[in-house]
């Protein structure tokens, strides 16, 4: 009710501004209050570019005039792929992209800004800030995962280990524990060149990525957690280097991988390849705690592109997959999770105990700021980190190294 | 007939039926590139994709930094890597196959021929995850035979010691079949009575394959190490698809072709990407050049 | 004297027994043999993969066979994914740019080795330069070229640009050399204009140079991934390669069995148009190769 009227009270104002700046194509966008109408480009990747379709035929349904187009693109090559469009001039209406690409993408002045109507706060904190940039807001969060332990709980009690570890120290013990005395090959799966992984140690300790536009992986916390990061490939317990298409679940099925950190996914994967009665075996947990345990936060957001020629449509189409409804019902055919925190509340996300370990962890999940040039500034961290781990001779060397090489890069 | 109207008749034919190339060449090809060797000397990045001519000029300064810029100096190296140990590799081994063909498995040349050719004519895009599964450590058939034999195989495409070995071994897998193909034919042409000769002499076997073999061989020989060696300067699907866009471990598989494509495609530095794809053509032509100098001398 | 000169003599003084120094001995034929498995392997696995369900490819120890035969990957990509309308496009893209290539490409070398026309030299000398700038140079601008022409996302923007390539060009002109000039002089001054003895005279006696620019062509059209990734962005409007990428390699996860089968869908014809025209197209490289 309050915010039905907070936004109200947003529109008339936006709608104030609007007046006062006199008419300017670069204006946000209003949502019309009748229904969509004309075609609407969408691109989507990965597992979304398929079942989309599921999704937006809800959408026409209730919209009678409007025809959604979807159009899948390869996973690997979205990001530039929607580059290029947009160099060419040929972007589409709607694209979802990833979170960290918002900066770069608001940099080339081709993102509509998000119409005031759309209520940003309705999202967990962590997926709203990945749309902001430079104090606008562009685009909207879509669905979110975070990141989560996943153990081999059969392995754990072989080993002497009866919950889940809460703390660093307990992470390295049950790592060291599984190793020595549950028969794993490896304590623990560390990927040593995703910043994904890496940087909520860093925010675990309490340090940060940056400090506006100055890299803090310098600081005494961040070398804190390079160092506890990178001692796990040293002792022996996490394999010392990542290769390109390595998957984990074969490994974690097997056993000798019995714990590793990712998101809502895997669970899914995990059934699937551990067949029957392997559902006993395993279980997640938030992540384990220093100062605090601040997970990553990822997923996809929706941006609009000014190009549109159905703007309108467009945007409505967007508000409507945050309705906490939409939101649910996204859940139920794909398996991600909801952005807007209303949805939560909803039955269809209370039956799984494994989702509400989820649930939780949203609630202290971060993402690096958006720099304009992040695809940059992670692929040097991960190619740095990578080193690090297997030639650096301590924690705050690895640390300094990292931040030289991305600070080299730069935050503007 | 070198009259002036039949010197026009031939013009007017000659450019008659080029033209339909000239053109696609002109307009698909050539103003690409000069737009790119334009934009090398300017900083063009994502910001200037709305408008191109908000791009700055900054003379040399992207190619001053390429070399200062570790990655691209160590993409430089792999990329030397692959072409020295990858080139011999390829020549010697299609060349010793061709001979092997040549000599009385004449009924079964075909299939021979036919099977050695294959993995030229196929996507990368399918051989790629193949390959990749027959090289994991765990699962893959590699390490499983080297079990077999007692050996534990390391991670082929995760250490970055055996990272460019790997790529480079699919690289020549790729391509034997090539020089294979134009060595056969090329021993085709080698006059029989010159073997006549050389075993009436006294040479046998491998002394046959160095003094008349090899020798009669040249032209081939030179011919194919251009070629070979211009296409593995510019090697990039086999690294892009083993190691990812990344270039792998310690950025053990990055070739500057990869790079160039990092840094246009990927990050959009489209004026750096561009200076660091002239820079690799500089080395092309250089070594294109140096080798035509020897095979001019020798033919 | 070019070496197509020599062949003419060959045949007669070849013997019953082709070796020239010898039978083979047994042991390089097993070399042979183990060679042609490590080319050859690589596409057996693939298809018996195609086959396989995706179990299989998770567990421990890798196996040849499947434990389960099963067509489940197939009949997913032709009826959930399209393949078939995809393997259309990839065909219908094929055949138009290699038709166009052994017309212009025959055209343009013809022109560039028999008459030497005004500009000829540079014209050759650009050809020959191009083919050494790396690929990655031209993509993006050719990109924005492309949508300024308001031809992204057609057809035309995947054909067009392919229609007369370098290779071709240079490959045609290598040919164009065993052409006699005796026999095309002749034809002039019996007053044949050019179009003529190019159509009249010189393709027929270039059948093979063409079959192989064909099979060439085909190959690296069809093959050809990262342009029409950039270029199309309608998802029925797809290459084989591109649909591949696009269905098989998932953000988590990918689906082995189906990317098996999607790559034998990809390879297969490849293969059978190579094995039906082999003899021509390998014959053919080789004389690039000795004329150099």
């Amino acid at each position: 009710m309050i915010r039905q009227t907070t936004a109200a009270v947003t529109a008339a104002l936006a709608l104030a501004v609007a007046a006062c700046g006199g008419s300017d194509a670069d204006q946000a966008a209003t949502i019309p209050d009748g229904k969509a109408t004309g075609t609407i480009d969408v691109w989507a990747w990965g597992n979304e570019g398929e079942i989309l379709g599921e999704l937006t035929k809800q959408f026409e349904a209730e919209n009678p005039d409007v025809k959604v187009n979807v159009t899948a693109i390869p996973v690997d090559a979205a990001h530039d792929k929607i580059l290029t469009s947009v160099a060419g001039g040929q972007a589409p209406d709607v694209a979802m992209v990833g979170t960290t690409w918002m900066g770069e993408l608001a940099r080339t002045q081709a993102l509509d800004e998000a119409p005031a109507e759309i209520d940003q706060s309705q999202f967990f904190e962590g997926a709203a800030d990945t749309v902001k940039v430079d104090g606008k807001t562009y685009g909207v969060p879509w669905y979110v995962e975070t990141r989560v332990l996943y153990y081999r709980t059969d392995i754990a009690e072989k080993a002497g280990i009866t919950e889940a570890p809460k703390t660093w120290d307990e992470l390295k013990q049950a790592a060291r524990a599984m190793k020595a005395k549950g028969g794993a090959k490896f304590g623990i799966n560390l990927s040593t060149n995703n910043w994904q992984e890496y940087l909520p140690f860093v925010w675990q300790a309490g340090g940060d990525l940056a400090d506006g536009e100055t890299f803090t992986l310098d600081s005494p916390q961040a070398a804190e957690a390079t160092g506890f990061y990178k001692s796990f490939a040293d002792e022996g317990l996490s394999p010392n280097t990542t290769k390109q298409g390595f998957d984990i679940t074969p490994a974690f099925v097997r056993g000798t991988h019995p714990m590793f950190f990712s998101g809502p996914w895997h669970m899914g994967l995990i059934e699937e390849a551990g067949g029957e009665g392997f559902e006993d075996k395993w279980a997640v947990a938030p992540m384990p705690a220093k100062q605090t345990n601040t997970s990553f936060v990822g997923g996809s957001n929706w941006a609009v592109f000014k190009s549109s020629q159905n703007r309108e449509a467009a945007w409505k189409f967007v508000e409507w997959t945050t309705k906490p409804e939409t939101q649910a019902a996204w859940y139920e055919i794909s398996s991600d999770l909801p952005a807007n925190q209303e949805a939560w509340e909803l039955p269809a996300l209370k039956e799984d105990p494994n989702v509400e370990v989820f649930g939780e962890q949203l609630n202290d999940a971060k993402s690096p700021p958006p720099f304009p040039r992040w695809e940059e500034i992670g692929t040097a961290l991960n190619a740095e980190l990578d080193k690090a781990i297997r030639s650096a001779p301590d924690g705050r060397q690895a640390a300094q190294k990292i931040n030289e090489t991305v600070s080299a890069i730069g935050a503007a | 007939m070198t009259s002036f109207a039949a010197r026009r008749r031939t013009n007017i034919a000659g450019w008659g039926m080029a033209s339909p190339f000239a053109a696609i060449l002109a307009v698909f090809l050539l103003v690409p590139i000069l737009a790119s060797f334009a934009i090398s000397f300017t900083s063009f990045g994502i910001g200037n994709i709305q408008d191109w001519t908000s791009a700055q000029f900054v003379g040399l300064d992207n190619y001053t930094k390429l070399f200062a810029d570790d990655a691209f100096v160590r993409s430089l190296r792999n990329t030397a890597y692959f072409v020295v140990v990858g080139v011999p590799c390829t020549i010697v081994i299609g060349l010793l196959l061709a001979v092997a063909l040549n000599q009385g498995i004449g009924r079964l040349r075909g299939l021979f021929r036919v099977g050695y050719y294959l993995p030229v004519v196929t996507s990368i895009v399918a051989i790629a995850v193949v390959w990749r599964y027959m090289l994991d450590p765990d699962v893959g058939i590699l390490n499983a035979a080297l079990a077999q034999v007692g050996i534990t195989g390391p991670d082929w495409l995760g250490d970055p010691r055996t990272t460019m070995p790997s790529i480079i071994a699919l690289g020549v897998w790729r391509n034997i079949g090539n020089a294979m193909v134009i060595f056969l034919a090329a021993l085709q042409t080698v006059d029989r009575q010159l073997y006549e000769a050389a075993r009436v002499d006294g040479a046998r076997g491998t002394q046959l394959f160095r003094h008349v073999t090899v020798p009669m061989l040249r032209p081939a020989i030179l011919f194919t190490t251009v070629i070979t060696s211009i296409g593995y300067l510019q090697v990039f699907e086999e690294p892009f698809v083993m190691t990812g866009p990344a270039g792998g471990p310690d950025q053990a598989g990055l070739t500057t072709s990869l790079f160039v494509y990092q840094q246009g495609f990927r990050f959009f530095n489209l004026g750096y990407a561009s200076a660091a794809a002239y820079t690799l053509f500089m080395f092309i032509v250089v070594l294109a050049i140096v080798q035509f100098r020897l095979l001019r001398s020798r033919a | 004297m070019t070496v197509l000169d020599v062949p003419a003599v060959r045949p007669k003084a070849r013997r019953k027994s082709r070796d020239v120094t010898g039978r083979a001995p047994w042991w390089l034929f097993v070399v042979l043999i183990l060679g042609l498995l490590a080319m050859v392997g690589p596409f057996v696995w693939m298809l018996l993969g195609a086959f396989k369900t995706n179990a299989d490819f998770i567990r421990t120890t890798p196996t040849l066979l499947p434990e389960r035969w099963t067509l489940d990957n197939f009949s997913q990509l032709f009826s959930k994914r399209d393949f078939f309308r995809y393997f259309l496009n990839s065909a219908g893209i094929a055949v138009v740019v290699t038709a166009a290539n052994v017309l212009f490409c025959s055209m343009a070398g013809y022109a560039l080795a028999k008459l030497k026309f005004a500009g000829h030299r540079p014209l050759m000398g650009l050809t020959l330069a191009t083919l050494m700038v790396p690929g990655s140079v031209t993509l993006v601008p050719l990109f924005v070229l492309m949508s300024k022409l308001g031809l992204v996302n057609t057809y035309a923007a995947v054909t067009v640009p392919f229609f007369a390539g370098a290779f071709g060009v240079f490959l045609m002109r290598q040919f164009m050399h065993s052409v006699p000039d005796d026999l095309l002089d002749a034809a002039r001054i019996d007053g044949a204009g050019e179009w003529r003895i190019f159509a009249g005279i010189v393709l027929p006696l270039l059948k093979p140079a063409l079959a192989a620019l064909a099979v060439f062509q085909f190959l690296a059209t069809w093959n050809n991934f990262l342009w029409p990734l950039v270029a199309l962005t309608d998802q029925a409007k797809y290459t084989l390669p591109v649909a591949l990428a696009t269905f098989s390699i998932g953000q988590h996860k990918a689906d082995y069995g189906l990317l098996m089968a999607g790559s034998v869908v990809l390879v297969a014809p490849v293969i059978l148009l190579f094995l039906a025209l082999q003899r021509h197209f390998t014959q053919s490289i080789a004389m690039t190769g000795l004329k150099g």
